[in-house]
């Protein structure tokens, strides 16, 4: 039998000790004994972007990232974007253009942006659109996504 | 939610030590994981064991290289090899093509190496379990026979590495560590022609770094995908012009990328032509993709200026 | 809260939607992100044959492995179900046969799914193989096996449908340019990003709880309680959030049957999610569809007659199929005035996943072969297409030849917004090679005016309750998927009573919580439940009125709602007339003292509309939609990719409710018709379906999506909630015809036969560049 390891890490700033299987990836520690939903499943082999989360600042694909590999990571879900003051500005411009239909696919979008706007808030257009080619979304066309976004930066830049 | 089979894990920081965990029977190393988990939810390795090669110092290190050019470790992400400035500039082609590795989010996880050693693709092989056991396996995998080649002995699934065409025209060096010593080989030479064998490398080499010898003429780099993120290559070309030499690599056609030289660009293409044969490895036609052929390379060629 | 102005009314407003916030934040439940205590996780054993019969299921060694608590087979489940009850024939387990690849066959619960993956590998089938049915051809050869053996008349034909209208054979005599072609439309799916998934639980007092990812409660909740012989009333079933559907969650599923048939027989909490496989043979995408049309124009360009025949390739069982057979046909005489029409559908069997509803469901592959024979005509005729289609528009309050009584019509306002955003009358013809400009136009229904199942009981009822604390609660059995239904009804009700939509509770899908609504499927949420709720909270109003003018001793004309506050009289939103007035809760206050509870329940049954032909019963709808389009593409001419760079749409919807809902509605709509126009396709081999993935199931990413331009038309429709029709399906259905149209102004390419991938037009051109063309 495969040895179960002891994975310490921190989750939205927050210290975490489990134990964890091998085999078990970071979206599965995530949704089960850590009870964060809100990071979705959408394929699970990488294709579409629902379960992105931040390992040490950067993307990641939670349903092919194996728990066992985040030891000492710092991991950021979409129950860590908001603050007692309210939304970050990605998730306000979302819900001021209902860009999260279903929703979805919306906190992997979120956590896509907040990489995108954190590593080169000054994005342009294309590099916006590259970024943003890391999800899917099955209801919006993509059109009131890219006006939030849009938006989003903007007010990212005025705060900085 | 799909769950992987079970296996054990080790994660080692000194490089002995990873070479010594990847020769243990059942073992295999995974880096970013973006290809192999997914093939393993799918039932096409069981490995008792993974190896991660990413806490290892000499895989992460980049470096130059004494006689000018470039080392890079194999567990340095695509995404930071594209955003080096050194690459960026010495080696815009290189840049470029990690780029076009299916999404950004997958580039800050895959690994250069990891797009050396990624496994060859087909349509018959690169699917759910339940979906193989009604197509009764294939050649790669379960079954007695190949549906691209019914009539062949071999398996033609197709080499899709994004970055290697440019390698081989950089003529990179693809350096292992074994147990019994380090292991230079020239990465034109690593990729034979079956798709179940296509990598010329024994069991349990770690690949530890790419060295990039010094930058020569510029190179052209196209990918041919059904969309402008996500998908693996339909067709892949790299062109470069050397004094009197046209050189390219044609990829995703079969299970070794094919590299050509001519003395003209219509020769190239013409050279191209003849040897490049596209097979049903792709939902998109062989027809289409061999026509293809000639259209990319000369839009890669007119990238240089020249054709 | 000071509310120093009046309430601005809510509808019409580019407004956040009042549940927007908790997808943002992640916080929506999902069924899949629910857990309840000792809950088992099931998988399925499917079938690996497209035909075959079961001889025997050997689940010892499964049920043997550590962890297995149980499992079943179709044998435990015999009764056959279907929401249209003309044509249930499904089990949620295959029984005695197995119909496609991919057909569930064996459920089985474990501690974990990991252990339920192993204990599914572990089960053997001992199968007896058929031949297979697999096409259209193989449908209608009556030589062939028959899928559904134990029917009355067996026979692979699930439903034909033949009706016509007018004299169609003068119709033609008449015409001055006949066009007669063959179009073939693809099957595509909805490819949700939340997969199907249940959650059953057997409560202390023996009630069985079903959580379930559906579009449809309500026959969910039928059809579970009649397969397991229980009472509908012992079944609560709760729809928590849904990660879309587009029609593909509108059957019961075997997640729905088997997770609460374990949860019985094994006395534990069952789960079910479908991994992104299953999804596609889940299926209940769109038709593959034959299509022969025949259509007749005078030399000024009106249509004289249409002929039309179409055959749709069903798969393995009925779904919503009988209904499609008349889709398919029912909408062709919209938005144009015709005066003789003939059609005739079939919809088949085939050993493939079972297609069924999908955005548009059925009249999408009519209206592509339509709007392109328009364009065809327009060529042959040297007319301008847009004058085509305008000179047949419709006029409001008329009556088809086929009895579709029609009220209000924007149709020419749709086709003039985008001929004259787009420069259609200038630019076509003149961008190209290799780029075009396409027009297309198209109708769509606001829900069915008949019941899928007999019965003269209202189709949505919504109840309104306010107490004396103010708050206003909606309850509804709608299903909100992501479209935006509870804004809907918390924006019509707070529209009423001069209250913010973010001040509404909505308690939605819930059977035990909330009255019946049929469910979220043609189009008809916002025209009924909307509807039902302007008849629920106006009676509470003029209570609320009443009370309030004896209170002020005004008249009760004289009320008015969501006045603002005032600094000596309080804050607002207050509720009286200029010069006196009284808070929003003092208001209720009186009202309930002066009435008693504050709780109303409306119903909406649409209008008994006789038409003249009986067996008109599949299709009439109380109003109808209108869309029209133009899509610029660029055609790379030596490698046939179709890029659609820009789309503008007109929609109209009646009334705009709320405008950032509307515009992404009909948004997504052009979105996943560019998906079937370029990329899109649901194919098989030999049974097999090519594609069971996100990676090959070409939906398209942010660099395939064009720039779409929208345009809400407001129409007012007299039976529409405050003049509202539909705007979540219809302004797909000319998506794909505007692209062909593009293409052939880019090209001269008429394609016959989408998707258009790249490989498919470069044959094209290539044929054409070999017979000497340009």
């Amino acid at each position: 039998m495969p040895t179960d390891r002891i994975l310490s890490f921190t989750v939205n700033g927050e210290p975490v000790r489990l134990l964890v299987e091998p085999a078990q990836t970071l979206l599965e520690v995530l949704r089960g004994p850590l009870r964060l939903t809100g990071t979705k499943h959408g394929c699970d082999v990488g294709d579409c972007g629902a379960c992105t989360v931040l390992v040490d600042g950067a993307p990641r694909l939670s349903c092919i990232t194996l728990a066992v590999g985040c030891e000492g990571a710092r991991v950021e879900t979409i129950e860590g974007v908001a603050t007692p003051a309210g939304p970050d500005p990605i998730q306000a411009a979302f819900d001021h253009h209902v860009a999260a239909q279903c929703g979805y696919c919306t906190p992997g979008f979120v956590m896509t942006l907040r990489h995108l706007f954190a590593e080169n808030p000054t994005a342009n257009e294309a590099e916006l659109r590259e970024a943003l080619g890391s999800n899917l979304c099955r209801c919006t066309g993509y059109t009131k996504i890219l006006t939030a976004a849009r938006e989003a930066q903007a007010i990212y830049a005025g705060k900085s | 939610m799909l769950p992987l089979p079970r296996f054990d894990f080790a994660d080692p920081t000194d490089l002995a030590e990873l070479v010594r965990l990847a020769g243990e029977p059942g073992a295999r190393l995974v880096s970013g994981g973006t290809d192999l988990l997914p093939s393993m939810k799918h039932r096409l390795f069981a490995p008792t064991r993974l190896v991660s090669t990413m806490r290892v110092p000499e895989l992460r290190q980049v470096e130059p290289l004494p006689e000018g050019g470039l080392s890079l470790g194999a567990a340095v992400t695509l995404r930071e090899v594209a955003a080096m400035p050194v690459v960026q500039r010495d080696y815009p082609a290189l840049a470029k093509a990690a780029r076009t590795v299916a999404t950004p989010t997958i580039q800050a996880m895959g690994t250069i190496g990891g797009n050396v050693m990624l496994d060859t693709r087909c349509r018959y092989y690169n699917q759910p379990a339940g979906w193989r056991v009604a197509l009764g396996g294939c050649l790669k995998c379960e079954g007695p026979v190949c549906h691209v080649a019914p009539k062949g002995k071999g398996c033609y699934a197709a080499h899709s590495a994004d970055t290697v065409p440019v390698m081989m025209l950089l003529d990179v060096s693809v350096v292992f560590a074994t147990a019994h010593g380090e292991r230079h080989v020239p990465i034109r030479e690593l990729y034979g022609v079956d798709g179940r064998t296509w990598l010329q490398v024994p069991g349990g080499s770690v690949l530890v770094r790419l060295e990039v010898p010094p930058p020569g003429a510029p190179i052209a780099y196209r990918k041919l995908r059904a969309r402008g993120a996500i998908d693996y290559p339909q067709l892949l070309t790299a062109v470069q012009h050397i004094h009197d030499t046209w050189r390219c690599v044609v990829s995703a056609v079969g299970p070794a990328p094919l590299r050509l030289e001519a003395t003209s660009p219509p020769e190239l293409v013409e050279a191209a032509m003849a040897e490049v044969q596209p097979l049903t490895t792709h939902l998109a036609s062989p027809a289409w993709r061999k026509k293809l052929v000639r259209v990319e390379l000369a839009r890669a060629m007119a990238e240089l200026g020249i054709g | 809260m000071r509310q120093p102005e009046p309430v601005p009314s809510p509808i019409g407003a580019y407004a956040r939607k009042i549940d927007g916030r908790e997808r943002i934040a992640g916080r929506a439940q999902f069924v899949a992100d629910l857990t309840v205590p000792r809950m088992a996780h099931a998988k399925f054993v499917r079938s690996p044959h497209p035909h075959a019969r079961i001889v025997a299921i050997h689940l010892d060694a499964a049920l043997a492995l550590p962890g297995v608590f149980g499992a079943c087979i179709g044998e435990e489940l015999p009764k056959r179900y279907g929401v249209i009850p003309v044509a249930q024939d499904e089990t949620a387990l295959a029984l005695g046969k197995v119909r496609y690849i991919g057909e569930p066959v064996v459920c089985i619960a474990a501690v974990d799914e990991e252990t339920a993956h192993r204990a599914c590998a572990a089960v053997r089938v001992d199968y007896e193989v058929l031949p297979p049915v697999l096409t259209i051809e193989d449908a209608l050869d009556a030589s062939k096996p028959v899928i559904h053996d134990y029917a009355r008349k067996p026979s692979n034909v699930l439903r034909r449908v033949h009706q016509a209208y007018g004299n169609v054979d003068a119709g033609f005599a008449a015409a001055e340019v006949v066009i007669e072609e063959e179009y073939v439309y693809p099957g595509s799916t909805h490819a949700a990003l939340e997969s199907h998934a249940a959650l059953a639980q057997v409560e202390p007092d023996g009630k069985l709880t079903l959580w379930s990812s559906t579009q449809n409660p309500h026959y969910v909740h039928r059809d579970v309680a009649r397969v397991l012989g229980l009472r509908e009333q012992d079944v609560r079933l709760i729809k928590p959030a849904v990660g879309a559907g587009y029609g593909g969650k509108c059957d019961p599923f075997c997640t729905d049957i088997c997770s609460a048939y374990l949860a019985r027989k094994l006395g534990r909490p069952v789960r079910i999610v479908l991994e992104r496989e299953e999804v596609f043979y889940a299926h209940r995408g769109r038709h593959p569809t034959r299509l022969w049309l025949k259509m007749g124009f005078s030399a000024a360009g009106d249509i004289t007659a249409i002929d039309f025949k179409a055959w749709a390739d069903g798969g393995a069982y009925a779904s919503y199929g009988v209904v499609t057979s008349y889709y398919l046909g029912v909408f062709m005489t919209l938005p144009y005035r015709v005066e003789n029409y003939r059609f005739e559908s079939h919809r088949l069997y085939t050993n493939k996943p079972p297609c069924g509803p999908k955005r548009g469901h059925g009249a999408i592959q009519p209206r592509f072969a339509l709007e392109a024979h328009l364009d065809k005509a327009a060529a042959r005729l040297g007319l301008d297409p847009a004058e085509l289609r305008r000179r047949n528009c419709i006029e409001p309050n008329t009556e088809t030849c086929n009895g579709l009584r029609v009220t209000s019509v924007g149709i020419r306002e749709c086709i003039d917004a985008v001929v004259k955003a787009s420069g259609y009358e200038t630019r076509r013809g003149t961008l190209g090679p290799g780029r075009g400009l396409g027009l297309a136009a198209s109708a769509y229904m606001c829900g069915a005016l008949h019941p899928v199942y007999q019965n003269e009981m209202p189709h949505s009822a919504v109840q309104v309750k306010i107490d004396r604390s103010g708050e206003v609660v909606v309850s509804a059995g709608t299903a909100d998927i992501g479209q935006g239904s509870n804004h809907m009804l918390a924006g019509l009700v707070a529209a009423e009573l001069g209250l913010h939509p973010e001040d509404i509770r909505v308690i939605e899908g819930d059977t035990s919580l909330t009255p019946v609504d049929l469910g979220s499927y043609s189009s008809r949420v916002t025209f009924m439940a909307g509807n039902a709720a302007l008849a629920g909270v106006r009676p509470l109003r003029a209570k609320i009125v009443e009370a309030v003018a004896a209170k002020l001793g005004c008249a009760p004309e004289e009320v008015r709602f969501g006045l603002a506050g005032h600094p000596e009289r309080g804050d607002g939103p207050r509720v009286g007339t200029e010069t006196s007035d009284v808070s929003w809760v003092d208001a209720v206050w009186l009202a309930e003292e002066r009435f008693g509870p504050l709780i109303h329940a409306g119903g909406y049954t649409p209008p008994k509309i006789g038409s003249r032909f009986r067996r008109q019963s599949v299709g009439p709808s109380p109003a109808y939609s209108f869309t029209a389009q133009v899509a610029e593409v660029a055609v790379d001419e030596e490698t046939g990719e179709v890029r659609v760079e820009k789309v503008w749409v007109a929609h109209d919807c009646g009334r705009v409710l709320n405008l950032a809902i509307v515009e992404g509605q009909i948004e997504g709509c052009v979105y996943m018709g560019v998906g079937e126009a370029v990329s899109e396709e649901q194919a098989y081999d030999k049974g097999l379906i090519r594609a069971p993935s996100l990676l090959e199931y070409k939906v398209p990413t942010i660099h395939e999506c064009p720039e779409i331009v929208v345009f809400p038309v407001e129409s007012h429709d007299p039976e529409g909630p405050l003049g509202a029709k539909e705007a979540g399906e219809g302004p797909q259905l000319s998506t794909v015809p505007a692209i062909a149209n593009a293409i052939h102004d880019a090209t001269g390419l008429w394609l016959n036969d989408p998707p258009f991938t790249p490989e498919k037009v470069l044959r094209a051109l290539d044929r054409r560049r070999r017979s000497g063309g340009r």
